[in-house]
């Protein structure tokens, strides 16, 4: 491989890197609240709310029933009042967030959920408000299992990613696409699945890394 | 200490309104540790969690330590809850805490300082006896340890309440009987009120001085532990008696019909319960001495109820009638329980 190809690569590898940090992190501060918000007005839950509830789970199903490639052409006019363009690679990460608050958002709830309700009522017990709940008690306690979760976000974001390039967005999909596909350069194509492959073992076991420290239930 | 004024609890659910506690009064007096016995579903978890409003009554008043919580605000009766410990029968502890941030736990909730929390915490620790596995996590120790860390958390915050949800119905018996000994000792270092909701009659002889039978959300039977040992009224608290106590006639006697009157040549069948000092009389022979009778003992034992000594023993009286009348009149002026079962000829 020439010179110049290892540089369209390691430039890939940046653009991917970056539209997944930055969806990931933007994401997660989106998602989590609304995770936490679907989980305490739940049914039986510290703070029941059954209006809030649905009409929050609407949204988020609404969301993710929306195919990728659709949700980002049809929120270009956002996106340019965002970001100021709708295309670029930090254009993508608006989509991008937009597609993945909503399940993270779900693997919260689902996390926060394992959590034994006997825990919930200990703390109950004690005279905890519902905001030292979450923070005390359900974060805490669910955190290795969200890790897990947003390291699931983390490798769909990776696979979204490739989407972006049809705005433009750059990264190792839309160079797999341009050059391995429609330029028939087999040797790129291969290059770049490799590169994402490596990406997503390596994303996958510093998840289960980090998750497996903090999981202190089987020690 | 407690209050209950017709607390009733009825769940609602699609299938029907479900009548969890009728109304129910008691009155729990302060240092006393009160047992609520029931069989599972019988209301006795939906009753303990009246005390500290985890389930919110239906109708009546809840009043603790002199304030009623059913008429609380949410922050008012969070600020109250700080004053009744909890355990609990799976221990609900943290599993991301150490044992010491579990104990810590409730103070943090408080807003304590760290060096505050670290004067209430170590004193704790040592109380349960679990200072060297104070950085261990829960999934570490042992069922009996992690109750020690449930009750050094639920005294934490220096409540004058402690509420028992089956806390030893999880541990094995000689776990439960050193849970039992740590939670008699509390209870008279620091005068500490404790009830406890059990299934297990075991528990309550060991460490209760005053015991209310739950059934159906009704309480049926309430007394001292001897009161209720030695003349249960209802079947399921003769059954919860039995269960500890089994003074079932002995094989040979079984079927034998009873007779109210007297039986030529018969027998008289006794059972007479001792309580304390009295346990130690020579009973048996000073009848046999005084009257004209003999005493055949058909079941002995000795057991404790809390720490009093208590003594059951089945005899039969032979004799004549005049004999066996003076007999019962002698032992009816005696500090004991007698009932008198029949004669058999």
């Amino acid at each position: 491989m020439s010179p110049e190809i290892i540089n369209l690569l390691i430039k890939s590898f940046g653009e991917t890197c970056y539209m997944v940090a930055a969806s990931t992190i933007i994401s997660t501060l989106i998602g989590l609240p609304l995770g936490v918000i679907l989980t305490v007005t739940r049914k039986g839950h510290i703070l029941e709310n059954a209006p809030v509830n649905s009409v929050l789970g609407a949204i988020v199903n609404a969301t993710r029933s929306t195919p990728f490639i659709i949700l980002m052409v049809a929120i270009i006019p956002l996106t340019r009042i965002i970001v100021g363009s709708s295309i670029g690679t930090t254009a993508a990460i608006v989509p991008l967030t937009i597609s993945a608050a909503p399940f993270i958002a779900r693997i919260i709830e689902s996390s926060l959920l394992e959590i034994d309700h006997g825990v919930i009522e200990a703390a109950q017990a004690m005279g905890a408000s519902p905001l030292q709940i979450v923070n005390k008690v359900l974060l805490p306690e669910a955190l290795h299992s969200i890790v897990l979760g947003i390291t699931l976000a983390i490798i769909s974001l990776i696979g979204y990613s490739a989407m972006a390039g049809a705005l433009g967005g750059g990264g190792l999909g839309d160079l797999a696409i341009r050059y391995g596909y429609q330029r028939f350069r087999v040797d790129i194509m291969i290059a770049t699945v490799v590169v994402l492959i490596a990406q997503v073992q390596i994303v996958q076991s510093c998840g289960n890394y980090i998750s497996k420290k903090l999981n202190k239930n089987k020690l | 200490m407690i209050e209950l004024h017709n607390v009733e609890k009825t769940y609602h659910s699609k299938s029907g309104d479900i009548d969890a506690l009728h109304k129910t009064n008691l009155s729990i007096n302060a240092g006393e540790i009160f047992g609520v016995i029931g069989l599972s579903g019988a209301g006795k978890s939906t009753l303990i969690r009246c005390i500290n409003m985890l389930e919110v009554p239906t109708g009546g008043q809840v009043v603790v330590d002199g304030q009623d919580l059913t008429a609380m605000s949410e922050a008012e009766l969070r600020k109250a809850r700080q004053n009744i410990g909890m355990i609990f029968q799976h221990f609900n502890l943290l599993a991301s805490r150490t044992v010491y941030d579990n104990i810590a736990f409730p103070l943090e909730i408080q807003g304590l300082s760290k060096d505050e929390i670290l004067k209430k915490v170590e004193p704790l620790l040592e109380l349960v006896g679990l200072v060297e596995r104070r950085d261990h996590y829960p999934s570490q120790l042992s069922g009996g340890q992690k109750q020690r860390v449930g009750i050094a958390r639920a005294l934490a915050s220096s409540p004058k309440v402690l509420l028992c949800d089956e806390a030893t119905s999880a541990l094995d018996p000689q776990t439960t009987k050193s849970i039992l000994d740590l939670l008699k000792d509390i209870n008279k270092r620091m005068n500490l009120t404790i009830v406890m909701i059990t299934h297990q009659m075991q528990v309550v002889k060991e460490i209760c001085d005053r015991v209310a039978v739950i059934e159906n959300g009704d309480i049926i039977e309430e007394g001292t532990m001897f009161e209720l040992f030695t003349n249960p009224k209802t079947p399921t608290t003769k059954d919860f008696i039995k269960s500890i106590n089994n003074v079932e006639l002995p094989a040979i006697l079984k079927g034998v019909p009873l007779s109210k009157e007297y039986i030529e040549g018969g027998k008289l069948l006794l059972r007479l319960s001792f309580i304390g000092s009295s346990a130690g009389d020579p009973l048996i022979s000073s009848l046999v001495k005084k009257f004209d009778v003999d005493v055949n003992i058909l079941y002995g034992n000795i057991d404790s109820i809390k720490d009093t000594p208590y003594g059951t023993l089945l005899v039969e009286i032979s004799g004549v009638r005049s004999s066996i009348k003076d007999a019962l009149t002698y032992l009816h002026a005696r500090n004991l329980r007698m009932e008198v079962m029949g004669y058999v000829s």
